[in-house]
Formats: structure tokens, sequence, C-alpha cells
């Protein structure tokens, strides 16, 4: 890939978890606009990768490049460099992690005011706007108790996607919902890759990486096993252990 | 025999009660301090840096394991050897503010600590300062999770501020015993005094109660 159009690079990434070698040595490059799908089985190292990204696990080593600006992780990492790297990267989680005790609309709207200091009117918004998209607005002044699985990632979604992020992070976004609440839930990641929006997406849904995904990589035992467009990687493994993996995923 | 009780119940009662009126201020006013305390010293024992969280923790160990009767003696009697004499009143106030600082720390410490690490993390990738996840994520949510047992304790605090008795502060113990001391009715005369703290601690431990589970009944919707 050409280095000048890749928005995020990772060299030689590492992170050790108490001996345990979680992301062995990764690089990684991702186009502006590619939506990558990472699989693997479970340990091996695909989320605490996507949580090296955006600094939520301090890697041992490596540098991360976010659009031209490099972060060296093996020295500290200062508090300005850590709030540019997230106010441009974007995260959703596995248990959507709202704050309960805010309504849907606060959930949204205060980290526009907080971290970017736009005016409570602008937020909300800005908010409105981005509950239309993924189909919530009637939930706007509801908690997120009142909401199901699918509704609370949906808005978790549009929180992440309110501070204007350049890329987006999917760490098993629909591994905590029933298949049918996982669909909105993917339904709103398509809408999202189509609009060209750069999307890292950990991931069991094969269907989603088949049919979305510009790129799959597998991994197993914190390296990228291998990588390379969807059906390919899916129809013509290179490896016997993707093969295994994948047939444990097809086959159920 | 019963009505004589009665009568000379009346006739104490207004001694008590102004005794009362002096326990429910120094516990006010102790809560009101200790909690404050409580407050700032549970956020060091929760900050990153040991250099405030070690002499937090040191702090409230001390407060937590010295008996009230000894913090309320050693300020007494204690602080005037180094240069600080307090009348009684201020000083009944400071040790128990310290001993409610000290619990209650722990209590509010336990609450921000329920606080699901998820959405600590889902701040932290937002780009929110840790300021702000502390002021609009943990704390909101940490003194709810410790608002019922919170009240409890400062029902506990008022029972305990019947120790201030120890250093002649005219609480309702004091005024008690006084009356006792002049009459040799104790019996008579304590009963009435348990009854008037029952009066107050009662009614409070229904209404926490009742608070405790309307707070939960609106966790689980």
């Amino acid at each position: 890939m050409n280095q000048a159009e890749s928005i995020l690079s990772l060299r030689d990434v590492e992170k050790t978890f108490a001996g345990h070698c979680a992301v062995d040595g990764v690089s990684l490059d991702v186009a502006r606009g590619e939506v990558v799908a990472v699989i693997g089985p479970s340990g091996s190292g695909k989320s605490t990768m996507l949580r090296c990204i955006n600094l939520l696990e301090v890697p041992d080593r490596g540098t991360i490049t976010v659009d031209g600006t490099d972060l060296d992780t093996s020295g500290t990492v200062s508090a300005r460099d850590l709030t540019q790297l997230r106010r441009r990267v974007g995260m959703v989680f596995q248990s959507f992690n709202l704050f309960p005790h805010m309504t849907v609309l606060r959930n949204i709207s205060l980290p526009q005011e907080r971290v970017l200091g736009r005016s409570r009117d602008e937020a909300d918004r800005r908010s409105m706007e981005l509950l239309e998209r993924v189909g919530l607005q009637q939930k706007a002044d509801a908690y997120p108790a009142k909401c199901s699985g699918g509704q609370q990632q949906r808005v978790a979604i549009a929180r992440a996607l309110a501070l204007d992020p350049e890329i987006m992070l999917f760490d098993e976004p629909t591994s905590a919902l029933d298949p049918e609440l996982g669909l909105e839930v993917l339904a709103v990641m398509r809408q999202l890759a189509d609009t060209g929006m750069t999307m890292i997406v950990v991931t069991h849904e094969i269907h989603f990486a088949a049919t979305v995904a510009d790129r799959l990589i597998v991994m197993a035992d914190g390296r990228i096993l291998e990588q390379g467009p969807p059906q390919q990687v899916l129809d013509d493994p290179q490896h016997a252990r993707t093969r295994t993996f994948l047939s444990a995923i097809k086959d159920r | 025999m019963k009505s004589a009780i009665f009568s000379d119940w009346a006739e104490w009662l207004p001694r008590l009660l102004d005794g009362l009126w002096v326990s429910v201020q120094v516990t006010g006013l102790s809560l009101i301090i200790g909690l404050a305390a409580g407050l700032l010293l549970a956020l060091a024992a929760f900050a990153r840096t040991r250099l405030l969280t070690w002499p937090a923790i040191l702090l409230v160990e001390i407060g937590r394991g010295m008996p009230a009767l000894v913090m309320l003696q050693l300020v007494y009697f204690g602080l005037p050897s180094v240069g600080l004499t307090l009348e009684t009143y201020a000083a009944v106030v400071l040790a128990l503010s310290l001993t409610t600082a000290a619990y209650t720390s722990e209590i509010i410490r336990a609450g921000l600590r329920a606080v699901p690490d998820g959405e600590l993390e889902a701040a932290d990738a937002l780009g929110m300062s840790r300021g702000d996840v502390m002021r609009f994520v943990v704390i909101p949510q940490g003194l709810r999770i410790a608002l019922p047992t919170l009240l409890g304790f400062a029902i506990l605090i008022f029972q305990i501020s019947s120790l201030a008795f120890s250093l002649g502060l005219p609480e309702l113990l004091s005024q008690a015993y006084s009356i006792g001391a002049a009459t040799f009715r104790y019996l008579d005369v304590l009963t009435l005094a348990g009854l008037l703290y029952l009066a107050v601690t009662i009614p409070a431990g229904w209404l926490v109660a009742r608070f405790e589970r309307r707070l939960s009944r609106h966790l689980t919707t």
C-alpha cells in the first residue's frame, strides 16, 4: 500500500501482560476510507491491538502514526498527545459503556462540550443529527437502561461520531447482542462505511467482514497471520491455522 | 408511683430536649465537615499518584482504627500540650469530624470503585480529561451508590456523639447524667434519655431503608 495515503500506521507494536506477549510486533497500514475487519481466535491479541491504537493499552514498544503525527510509545506519552490522538480516533466497545446516569442526549452531548468546547446548543444539535442517523431520535430523553442493547450500541456509535473522528475502532460491537439486535448495529456500521469512514472492526461477524470490509486480517498468537481482500482470505486461506479457525466459525 | 414518674419526666424533658438539640447540632456539624473531608480523602486515595494515595490511606487507617472516645480525649486533653486549646464544643466537633472523615472516606471510596471500569475506559477513549471523568462520571455515580451507607453512618455518629459526655459537653447524655446525680433517679432519667435517642434513630433508620429501596428500584428498571 502507498505510504502517503495511509491515515494510520502501526510499526512493530508490542504489548506484554505479565510475561504473556499479547501483541507481538504488529505492523499495519490503513488507508483513508478503508474498512479493515480483524478476526481470529480469542486470545489472539486482536482486541489488545485495537486498544493499543488509541492507547487504552500503552504498548511496550512501537510507533503509532495517525494522519502524519508519530507517537513513539516506548517513552511516556504526554497528556496533550494523548488528547490529540483520542480526538481523532473514536472507539465503540463490546459492552457499550454508556453513562447510565445521563440521558441518551447527555451521553452524546457532554463529551462534545468538554472535549471540543462546543456550546450546549451546538452539541445538542449535532447529537440530534446523529441520533436521527442511527434511527433513535425518539430516544433522546431516555436513560440507557430503557434502551435495548442494540439501541445502546447505536447510541455509543453516535457518541463516538459526535467528536468527528477520522478513524473509528470497533471492539466486537455485536458480541454482547442477540443476533437480531446485532443486525441493526451492523446496518449502522455498514452505512458508516458507505460514508467513507476509516474503520477497524474486530469481529466474529464473518458475513459483515465479507461484504463490508475492504480487507480482512487474521490474527493468531499476537501476530497478523494473513491478510487480503475478504473473499480471497475466506475462500483460499494460506495458513492451516486460518483454515481451522474459519471452518470453526463457518460451520456453526 | 407511675404518675410520679411521668410528672418527673415532664419536668426533666425541657433540659433533656436542650441536650438533644446540642447532640443534633454537633452531629450535624461533624457530618458537614467530616463528609467534605471524607470526600477529599476518598479522591486522594483514588488518585493515580502514590504521593496522594499513601498519606490519605494512612490517615484513614489511623482515623478508623482509633476509638471515637480516644479521638475525643486526644483532641480535648492532648492538643493543648502542642499549643492548641479548644473549647469543649469545638473539640467535640473536631474529633467527631475526624472520625466521620475517616469512615466516610472508605464508604465513598467503595462507591467510587463500584463505577464500572468500562465507563471510565469509554470516557478515556472519548478524550475526556481525568478531572472531567471524575466530575461527570465517577463522583455522581459513586456518591449515589454510597448514599444509603453514608446515611446509615450518619445515624451511627449521632449515637457516638453521646461519648462527648466524657468531656462535659451539655448534650443529651450529660444532661440525663446530671439530673440523675441530683435526684438519684438514674434508671428513670436514663430510660427517658434512651427513648429520646430512639425517637431520632428509629425513624431515621426507616427513612434510610425506604430511600434505599427507592434507589435500587431505579437501578433494576
